[in-house]
């Protein structure tokens, strides 16, 4: 690529720019090792430069001051700041030219304080040579920046909501209150997910199919809310903000599909109970149930009717962690609700009959928060905790005598091996990835190792996905209570908001660009995209590339494959990067002996 | 080898007293604060959890029940307020109950109203049975009862006792030596073997049940700390010794009519017998007397929680004591023949002393066979580890 194909600033020559220098001393972190003097002389003569000069704090308000009342008065076109990592001030600098009426994307960050004063501690002639040619290298590149504008596009004021559990159901009212319209689609053919299966739930003790009909009567009210049950999610298009998404509905008659135009997609689509094995912990002996098997018996059971098979039972025995903390290769996680829900089961069965004998087996209780209230009140009505070691389970078997026998080594009584006649063993079986292959091809959705899908950042992006305009809520993501499932929902609504209530979206024009004339269609870019942002289009009557801005992420893969050069990465062209490169290994500039 | 557990034991041990330690979350602070435990007998919080999880047999065969002497130091300090000290009282009416075979323990402690049928049917019988046996005109008579006839009666109910006590002890002491490792051979085996058994029966019947020195050491630890003239080790002593004193007369009695003693010699045993069993019996009537108070009064931990059956075992002594001075004050009074109340009160006196004793087994009373025994096998096992620590 020739120079030439640059497009500077108002179409100012390279050296005629007026670009201003700034060389932080970051209180000493940098001026301590790097003679910042001898830095600012070095760049003081260097074509194009106008202002070269040193600041205590550069990133301090008065010399923001200072540098917007500089390039307003020298009528600046570029600027260069070398300090810390941009990732500290990129933001900052890039604010003050925008503050100072100067095209934000002319601003370059250099680090000389990472790459330079800390990394060269005791070579200080040596780190000032290095700082220098660094900073040259970054008015060189700032030579040839371009003045760039921020990409914007209209949104749809509408996200798709997949899936009706708790979650997604609450997420769709928090869609409608906040002025959003909601598309729900659930693939079962009624709303509510697990909850709306249950009676009585922790904490709060309502009904879970008591607050899935208050919510689904609540959407029944709005008229910004469609539901379409039996339905699938089977097509996505177009880009975030402006998603068109293809929707199967299953009727008696056939299939029908249609098309809804939406902003953001919220992947709500919960979890599978775990399934145990033939055998495992006795699974498949009459009497041995999961978790959701034992919650489904003591709903229906009338107070002191606590009936299984025809038969009174008892005595319950728990074993906790069952599918979960398993070793290498299985299920590695906790499910984190599990212990929870079996002592709110347990606390129910007292409830229903105080006589029935309960034997808690498990290897920790993490009930954490108020749940702990739920375990200590089960504990004071006679439930019995037993704990055994991680690796020796607890093992049921049939007795001779009839009943079911719980064999426990347990780690409070002396670790004494113990049998425990039982009528009833629950298996505490806890939460496993949904199989949804469909889904995560259709919208790219990143699984983690877990089977479950994956967030940007646990703390800082807990809802977003690397898919722009895509958000996961609930137990699609990662093992949690109803409670945590909404909150996550809720949040998913906000950054739905984020994303859609403006109207419009903006964002970073650092973005690939294709040049037509040399592209060949060779397609190699299209596969190396991980975004999918590439696509063939017809040009001038023949296939070549295209790049959607608002679903590239400017990360330059595409660059390297391309065999005839025709690909150039906005502020980062590669006429930028060769002259940052030639000019960092020009001659050596001779360097004074820094001051002691 | 798993041992099946009972997974009522805690709703049945919790038929015998207020013992709920569903609240109990094996801290074991109970453990740590006890004067008692050591590491040959730790308690109270493994047994609250052999009682939990159902392990009946440990339970009540343990000789860590009767090493206790429920000072309540455990109970002030559970965070959880499961009372661990009213826990090993309850397991111990439970395990008297539970050695016992004939259900009559059982039907004492859990139901007052069959302690009282059972205890008047039994006075009614021994009262009803001395009042009818008619003397002959050679047989001496006291208070108008054949002699002969007290005599038998009680030895037949000696006797009675002896076997279901020896019964009873038998099962909780083949639990107790084979959970800890003590056989024939480790306690007769040789002559070494011989001092140590020899040694803890000392312990256990010299220095403990008639000494009391871990209950006096126990009894400092009491918050707040009794008067001396009423403190549980005590009257508990003076109760002991005074018991003892009565039944040492009785025995003297009864062992100079055997060999026929003859002329000025019985005036004198006689006397050597009156004087004794008075001391004995104003002994024990103190103790017992205070005994009552401390309970009515709930004054400590002991004393918090009464069952019908340990009010029963107080009163029986009580009375017995009573009745006994009036009939011995009546002897003293200036007419030739007994009185008719007199004949009364010792058929009464005579009919509570003998269900006293036929009752030892199935009440609080059952604690004078189970105790030294269990401390027998503490001594055992104080020997073993000091041993072990020597080596």
């Amino acid at each position: 690529m020739s120079e030439n194909e640059a497009t500077p600033v108002g179409k100012v020559a390279p050296e005629d720019r007026r670009i201003g220098v700034y060389i932080c001393h970051c209180g000493g972190n940098i001026s301590d090792y790097v003679d910042v003097e001898a830095v600012r002389e070095a760049l003081a003569d260097e074509p194009g430069v106008v202002v070269s000069t040193t600041e205590l704090f550069a990133c301090s308000d008065g010399t923001q001051h200072d540098m917007i009342d500089a390039i307003k008065e020298k009528q600046l076109d570029g600027l260069v700041v070398a300090s810390c990592s941009p990732k500290l001030h990129q933001v900052t600098f890039r604010n003050v030219a925008a503050r100072a009426g100067m095209n934000p994307y002319t601003y370059s960050q250099v680090n000389v304080r990472e790459q330079g004063s800390w990394a060269h501690q005791h070579d200080k002639a040596g780190a000032t040579e290095k700082v220098i040619g660094l900073v040259r290298s970054s008015v060189a590149k700032t030579r040839l920046s371009d003045a760039l504008e921020p990409l914007r596009f209209d949104t749809v004021p509408r996200a798709l909501v997949v899936g009706a559990g708790i979650a997604g159901l609450r997420a769709a009212i928090g869609l409608a209150e906040i002025g959003l319209e909601a598309v729900v689609v659930e693939k079962a053919p009624e709303v509510g997910g697990w909850v709306g299966r249950h009676g009585e739930t922790f904490p709060s003790n309502a009904a879970g199919r008591d607050q899935i009909a208050s919510l689904n009567e609540q959407i029944k009210q709005r008229r910004d809310i469609t539901v379409y049950t039996n339905a699938e999610l089977t097509g996505k298009s177009g880009t975030f903000g402006n998603y068109s998404a293809e929707i199967t509905l299953h009727r008696d008659g056939g299939d029908k599909t249609l098309t809804v135009d939406v902003g953001s997609i919220i992947v709500a689509t919960g979890f599978d109970s775990y399934a145990p094995d033939d055998g495992e912990f006795g699974y498949g002996i009459e009497g041995v149930v999961t978790l959701p098997q034992f919650k489904e018996l003591v709903d229906a059971s009338e107070a002191g009717k606590l009936i299984y098979n025809g038969r009174p039972v008892r005595s319950v025995g728990y074993v906790y962690c069952v599918g979960s903390r398993q070793e290498a290769g299985g299920n590695e996680y906790c499910s984190k609700f599990c212990c929870t829900a079996a002592i709110h089961a347990s606390v129910l069965v007292n409830k229903l009959d105080p006589s029935v004998r309960q034997f808690h087996l498990y290897r920790d209780v993490r009930a954490y928060g108020r749940n702990e209230l739920l375990y200590n009140e089960t504990r004071d009505a006679g439930s019995v905790f037993l704990k055994f070691a991680d690796d020796a389970p607890p093992t049921v078997a049939k007795l001779p005598s009839g009943g079911l026998g719980l064999t426990i080594t347990d780690l409070l009584t002396d670790s004494r091996e113990v049998t425990i006649p039982v009528d009833l063993v629950v298996l505490v079986t806890g939460m496993v990835p949904r199989q949804n292959k469909s889904l995560v091809d259709l919208l790219k959705l990143p699984l983690g190792t877990d089977g479950f899908f994956n967030e940007i950042h646990p703390k800082l992006r807990p809802v977003e996905t690397v898919v722009d305009g895509v958000m996961i809520a609930g137990c699609c993501q990662s093992p949690r209570t109803a409670g945590e499932s909404v909150a996550a929902g809720l949040a998913a609504v906000a950054q739905s908001a984020a994303l859609l209530k403006k109207g419009y979206a903006e964002l970073e024009p650092l973005v690939a660009r294709i040049d037509p004339e040399k592209c060949t269609g060779s397609g190699d870019c299209l596969t190396a995209c991980p975004y999918d942002s590439i696509t063939s289009i017809e040009w001038d009557g023949r296939q070549i590339a295209s790049v959607d801005p608002a679903t590239c992420k400017g990360c330059g893969g595409c660059i390297p494959v391309c065999g005839a050069d025709a690909i150039d990465l906005l502020g980062y062209t590669d006429a930028q990067m060769r002259a940052a490169i030639e000019e960092m290994f020009e001659a050596s500039v001779p360097v004074k002996e820094p001051v002691a | 080898m798993a041992t099946l557990v009972n997974p009522n034991l805690i709703t049945d041990l919790q038929k015998f007293g207020a013992a709920d330690v569903n609240a109990c979350f094996s801290c074991g602070n109970c453990t740590a604060i006890c004067p008692l435990a050591d590491n040959d007998a730790t308690f109270p919080r493994r047994f609250i959890r052999l009682a939990q999880v159902g392990l009946t047999d440990d339970l009540v065969t343990s000789k860590e029940l009767w090493t206790c002497y429920q000072c309540g130091m455990c109970t002030s300090r559970c965070p959880q307020e499961a009372d661990p000290a009213e826990f090993m009282a309850t397991a111990r009416r439970y395990a008297i109950a539970k050695l016992d075979r004939t259900g009559i323990a059982r039907a004492m402690y859990t139901s007052p109203v069959a302690a009282a049928v059972i205890s008047l049917v039994g006075l009614v019988i021994f009262g009803g049975f001395f009042a009818s046996v008619k003397a002959t005109a050679e047989e001496r008579l006291v208070f108008g009862v054949p002699y002969e006839w007290i005599h038998l009666v009680g030895l037949v109910v000696m006797i009675l006792v002896v076997l279901i006590a020896v019964f009873n002890l038998a099962m909780m002491a083949r639990a107790t030596a084979k959970r800890d490792e003590v056989s024939a051979k480790s306690l007769f085996g040789s002559r070494k073997a011989w001092g140590n058994t020899l040694r803890a029966v000392w312990y256990s019947v010299g220095v403990e049940s008639l000494g009391q020195k871990r209950y006096r050491e126990d009894c400092e630890d009491d918050d707040p700390k009794e008067p001396l003239y009423r403190r549980r080790w005590l009257i508990h002593f003076l109760t002991v010794w005074g018991f003892l004193a009565l039944f040492a007369a009785t025995l003297i009695h009864y062992g100079s009519d055997i060999i026929g003693l003859q002329g000025a010699a019985v005036g004198v045993v006689a006397l050597v017998a009156r004087v004794v069993g008075t001391i004995g019996g104003i002994a024990m009537m103190y103790g017992v007397t205070w005994f009552m108070i401390n309970r009515k009064q709930k004054v400590s931990a002991a004393a918090q929680h009464s069952a019908p059956s340990d009010w029963l075992f107080l009163w029986m002594l009580w009375i017995t004591g009573l009745t006994g001075f009036i009939i011995e004050v009546s002897l003293y009074l200036p007419q030739d023949h007994p009185q008719p109340w007199a004949y009364v009160l010792f058929l009464v006196h005579v009919a509570i002393a003998m269900e006293l004793v036929l009752f030892l087994p199935f009440t609080k009373f059952a604690h004078v066979m189970y105790r030294p025994v269990a401390l027998f096998f503490y001594a055992l096992a104080k020997q073993r580890s000091a041993e072990l620590q020597s080596v």
